[in-house]
């Protein structure tokens, strides 16, 4: 039995889960989350682990690995650090036996990545450092338009003319959406717009990974946002692609999921190896 | 034995990194009225005699990250690598003004050239191109490069104004044989134990070595070895990577932190091979010239500075480090435009492919700024041997 934790440290929100593994059967024991919000992220992390240790009844010692990801290299207790790729290709599969793609939409940037039916990364491709395929972007034209963000996807998906918006850059989208303010163009077509927007770029980056069927994961922050689930899936099929696209409750918890998963998993292998000081 | 912590060592060795006025060099000059500073560039020039003339070689790696080159670009075209242009900026704007000689060795064209344009540039200094053989035969090379040194060695005299001796030069090898020694022990202590030898203390370590008189240095790894040891890390699970190609210009320090970061302790590398060209220790009794030459010829590290015509020894010292440092990948590191690193590549590669030992190749210059696609690149890597290697 292996017991371990994974730690996603994004930019806007940390995640943390806490695993026990037994013969390729895990067990999800604790979660927590918080957004960031200018907090000391090291503080946030030391909480979360308390946080999931308490509510497993776990003592710090019993815990076998301890594995970050994200922007989490920096921190000083972990065992080890895996790539967000890495992570979040084994949490889309533990959420999605059938995934064989993810689509990860964080805060800063989305990233289409293809998998196997273990969870290894085939192939990957991330948007530029333009901002207008994230969460932050969406955030920002939430405030601009006086909305919640949990209202954003179910007002897309209300929307019956979508308005056009610019997909290559964050800074022209921004201003379009203030122009479609000031021309009264109902909130509800314009968040459509973004998200059709979104979905084009983020649909681009899985076929140029040659991902055109299966499953496809949604995980990071904006996999819970319905309404981009639905323009990719709607523009998937325009496409005459042959891709499902998936969601799940728990995609926000992807990476933290996939860290602690290969952790456990990483523990064994180096117990095997007879090389647990690595991992000390 | 010191009680210096390893913040302190490391914090001293930085200062001397990012001085690029070279405050301790020109402190050890101003010292003694008379002293003399000799400049070289890398790969290897044996220093042994330099610092028998009473002289202090000082190692000029370029300009590094943060350093603007506007004059050096004038010099050389656009598909030229970086050192050579933030050399000639550090030289025109007056930060080399206390070094009295520059020795450039025959690494490749590139630097070639440099000593040319040096020798235009400055004709009050002393200027030597250290022409190396490439023939490692006693009789061709080791006659030809007994002459190099003699040459040396007599220009020297000439600058310093005084004889240099055979015990002069021998009582010069004994200390850089012990500087060797703790060289390699610091590379041994850091392949042990990378979790208390992180590379970027080490490298900082090293280039305090380019800087400070070689007893200072050895003195200086020594404390650096005590405190190190002393000191609890946490370990953490990484892959063990050999990192080879940066024997010239420099990756900036944060491309060193980025690929620990992202998962990969570097076990071994050829930062600065002027410390650990020769393998051996070379013999302090006898002709020095003549020991010199032989260590050259027969017991020097394998770079692509160095011809190979044994296609089937070509890359057996990568080999042989990636064996001895039960390294669990290569990761092939050329500046942009390098033609002995990027000539080379392909050969290496064909021996690493065949003993299906994982690698990825990136290129860098010595002040890129972009870190993200290395930390991406390597912590794929690293994933990718954790998870589905052997490691």
């Amino acid at each position: 039995m292996t017991t371990s934790i994974g730690i996603d440290v994004g930019s806007g929100v940390i995640k943390t889960a806490l695993f026990r593994v037994e013969n390729d059967q895990s067990e999800w024991l604790a979660r927590w989350d918080a957004r960031i919000r200018q907090r000391d992220s090291f503080k946030l992390v030391e909480e979360s682990v308390e946080y999931v240790l308490e509510k497993a009844g776990l003592k710090r010692s019993e815990i076998d690995y301890i594995a970050t990801t994200g922007e989490g290299e920096s921190i000083k207790d972990s065992t080890g650090h895996f790539y967000t790729m890495t992570t979040h290709a084994r949490g889309a599969l533990y959420l999605n036996p059938e995934a064989r793609a993810v689509l990860d939409v964080g805060a800063l940037n989305g990233r289409a990545i293809a998998i196997d039916g273990r969870g290894k990364v085939l192939n990957y491709r991330m948007t530029s450092q333009c901002a207008s395929g994230s969460g932050q972007f969406l955030e920002n034209i939430a405030r601009y338009l006086g909305i919640a963000q949990d209202e954003i996807g179910g007002l897309s998906v209300q929307s019956t003319n979508p308005e056009k918006v610019s997909s290559i850059c964050a800074v022209l989208a921004e201003t379009d959406v203030i122009n479609m303010v000031s021309r009264s163009i109902p909130p509800s077509d314009i968040l459509r717009g973004i998200h059709e927007s979104m979905a084009d770029r983020l649909i681009k980056l899985l076929k140029s990974i040659d991902v055109t069927g299966g499953v496809v994961m949604m995980t990071g922050g904006l996999a819970l946002d319905i309404g981009l689930v639905k323009a990719i899936q709607d523009g998937m099929d325009k496409q005459k692609m042959v891709t499902k696209v998936a969601t799940h409750p728990d995609s926000l918890f992807a990476g933290a999921i996939g860290a602690a998963l290969w952790g456990a998993f990483r523990h064994d292998k180096l117990q095997s190896l007879g090389q647990l000081r690595k991992a000390s | 034995m010191s009680t210096k912590t390893v913040k302190d060592i490391v914090a001293n060795c930085q200062e001397i990194f990012e001085d690029l006025d070279f405050r301790r060099a020109r402190e050890w000059k101003a010292a003694v009225p008379g002293r003399k500073v000799i400049g070289y560039m890398p790969v290897y020039v044996p220093r042994e005699i330099v610092h028998a003339a009473g002289m202090l070689p000082l190692g000029i790696l370029g300009g590094g990250a943060d350093m603007e080159v506007i004059h050096g670009d004038a010099y050389y075209q656009s598909y030229i690598c970086r050192i050579p242009r933030s050399t000639i900026e550090l030289a025109i704007t007056g930060k080399l003004d206390f070094v009295d000689g520059m020795m450039f060795p025959s690494i490749c064209d590139v630097i070639r050239n440099l000593s040319g344009i040096w020798q235009l540039l400055f004709k009050d200094k002393y200027v030597r191109y250290f022409d190396a053989p490439q023939n490692f035969k006693d009789e061709v090379g080791g006659v030809f490069y007994a002459n190099e040194l003699r040459e040396l060695k007599e220009g020297l005299e000439q600058l310093g104004g005084r004889k240099i001796t055979d015990a002069d030069i021998n009582n010069s090898i004994d200390l850089y044989n012990e500087n060797r020694r703790w060289v390699n022990r610091v590379y041994d202590f850091r392949s042990d134990y990378p979790w208390k030898a992180p590379s970027a203390e080490v490298y900082l370590l090293m280039r305090a070595g380019m800087v400070l008189p070689v007893e200072e240095h050895t003195r200086l790894m020594q404390e650096y070895l005590a405190a190190a040891d002393a000191e609890s890390r946490p370990v953490k699970d990484n892959c063990r990577v050999v990192l080879t190609g940066a024997f010239c210009e420099q990756p900036p320090l944060n491309l060193i932190k980025s690929l620990e970061m992202a998962g990969c302790y570097i076990v071994d590398d050829d930062f600065m091979m002027v410390n650990r060209w020769l393998q051996r220790d070379v013999p302090a009794t006898g002709d020095p010239i003549d020991n010199l030459v032989k260590a050259f010829l027969h017991h020097s590290a394998e770079t692509p500075a160095k011809y190979e015509d044994d296609i089937n020894v070509k890359g057996a010292y990568l080999l042989n480090t990636i064996a001895k440092r039960g390294a669990d990948g290569v990761i092939f590191a050329a500046p942009s435009f390098c033609d002995p690193a990027l000539l080379d590549q392909p050969m290496l590669i064909s021996r690493v492919e065949a003993r299906k030992i994982p690698y990825i190749t990136m290129q860098y210059a010595e002040n890129s700024g972009q870190m993200q696609p290395i930390r991406e690149q390597a912590g794929t890597f690293a994933d990718s041997i954790k998870l589905w290697g052997a490691a």
